[in-house]
């Protein structure tokens, strides 16, 4: 319980503390769980692979990829669904794969697919915390990262073509955000009044759709719509993730300079 | 959509005996169970090139009439328009839960199911190259086996299933049947 844990992570803008989507679903779930993360965030050095990130460090071990984290973080003790029944339980497994089936194949087309998000917002953002020459490599490998797993998952043989998936990938986003929003209703969280792994997973993937201006909106456009999705998040901003004075400031700093380039 | 259910409406699948594997097994008894509970009679049909004959490559396939409907989401939504649906019954909260238990086992079981056929060296060699290709002559039949395998084999890449191991694919499963197993409880059906 004392060995320090440090995540390593994408870091942030536009309000958020940081706008990659498993990312911000461990720093929700460790804000949630209590747990005493110290968050370094990947910057322009050469340290550490970016390839998995959020990793977990402790002394003795390293985890990637959020779920194993979240175990990992649970099996420390720090358990966010401690007061959570077993249906409720059972229900976070079925929302957080209806999310993953459904949301995160637009999500990541929004991010890294669609050609104006991509190379407006998207590719300088993140190739202006990687050091170069890997600026030029690495936005293009996730992008493309991106593309085969939407069209592995939802494209269909022997076409395999973006353009047919791509209507079908958003009427399911936006469906799943319906859903979302029927479950959430008018409560804080999704289980009552105290947040859980499904808070984090929900907020980790809206968030981000919420926050990051983009040029080409359809989706975010639908998600501001359902008014209480975005209350949600903005009610875990505001309570979990109030930025401190210094880390105002440095976000501003960063923020103009992103402006001017 | 307002014609009657016809009497000649039939399913395709891979032969039965020596070709089928677990994955597309599920699929089609997932497809009959449900014909089953609306009431629809449907004839089964086994073709050992079922899985090229349909329009999106994936059985079970369903010919009604005139038209031929692929894998489970849109033979729900086909069925529905003729008007006959099963979860009429369920208000909006209870929707979101079906559908977000039917993504669950098609994430966990269907994906595991897929691990197990064709990335576990073991089972691969034993059962599934062997079935997969039964009704084609050599070289057919290996030359087939090996192109799907590469295919899933990239797939499970994608979704970041590569580099998991069978023990971590089967505490998968056990995950997912406990979540199963406590949103069921003591009722018959899941949602009533």
């Amino acid at each position: 319980m004392a060995a320090p844990l440090e995540l390593s992570c994408w870091g942030g803008g536009w309000g958020l503390p940081s706008v990659h989507s498993e990312s911000l679903v461990v720093m929700a779930y460790a804000k949630f769980s209590g747990a005493p993360l110290k968050v370094n965030v990947i910057d322009n050095t050469w340290r550490g692979s970016r390839g998995d990130v959020p990793i977990l460090t402790t002394e003795d071990n390293i985890v990637s990829q959020p779920a194993k984290i979240l175990n990992f973080l649970r099996k420390q003790k720090y358990n966010a669904d401690y007061e959570l029944s077993a249906k409720q339980g059972a229900d976070t497994l079925a929302y957080i794969a209806l999310i993953e089936e459904k949301l995160l194949p637009a999500v990541l087309h929004t991010f890294w697919v669609e050609s104006d998000n991509y190379f407006t917002v998207t590719k300088p953002w993140f190739a202006s915390r990687i050091p170069f020459p890997l600026s030029l490599i690495l936005p293009g490998r996730m992008s493309k990262g991106a593309l085969n797993r939407i069209l592995l998952t939802r494209g269909e043989p022997p076409l395999y073509h973006l353009r047919e998936v791509e209507a079908q990938i958003y009427r399911d986003a936006k469906e799943c955000l319906n859903l979302l929003s029927n479950r959430l209703g008018t409560s804080q969280f999704f289980f009552g009044d105290t947040p859980s792994t499904l808070d984090a997973y929900v907020f980790g993937f809206l968030a981000p759709l919420y926050k990051v201006r983009f040029p080409k909106v359809q989706l975010q456009e639908h998600l501001k719509q359902l008014s209480n999705l975005c209350r949600f998040c903005d009610d875990i901003l505001n309570s979990y993730f109030r930025l401190s004075l210094g880390e105002c400031t440095v976000t501003y700093w960063n923020f103009t300079l992103w402006m001017c380039i | 959509a307002a014609e009657p259910w016809p009497e000649n409406a039939t399913l395709y699948q891979q032969l039965k005996g020596e070709q089928i594997l677990l994955s597309d097994n599920a699929a089609s008894l997932a497809v009959q169970a449900f014909l089953q509970m609306c009431n629809l009679p449907i004839k089964v049909v086994c073709r050992a090139n079922a899985e090229y004959m349909s329009p999106s490559g994936k059985v079970p396939f369903i010919h009604v009439g005139n038209q031929v409907v692929s894998e489970l989401g849109p033979i729900v939504q086909f069925v529905k328009a003729k008007g006959h649906s099963l979860s009429d019954g369920l208000d909006e909260v209870q929707k979101a839960e079906m559908k977000a238990y039917m993504e669950l086992v098609n994430n966990m079981l269907l994906t595991a199911e897929l691990y197990l056929q064709w990335c576990d060296e073991a089972t691969v060699g034993e059962i599934t190259h062997a079935r997969y290709g039964s009704p084609y002559p050599w070289p057919l039949n290996h030359i087939l086996a090996y192109q799907k395998q590469w295919e899933v084999k990239r797939k499970m890449k994608a979704i970041g299933w590569g580099n998991k191991t069978l023990d971590q694919v089967l505490e998968d499963v056990d995950q997912c049947c406990q979540a199963l197993s406590q949103r069921l409880g003591t009722q018959p059906y899941f949602f009533n």
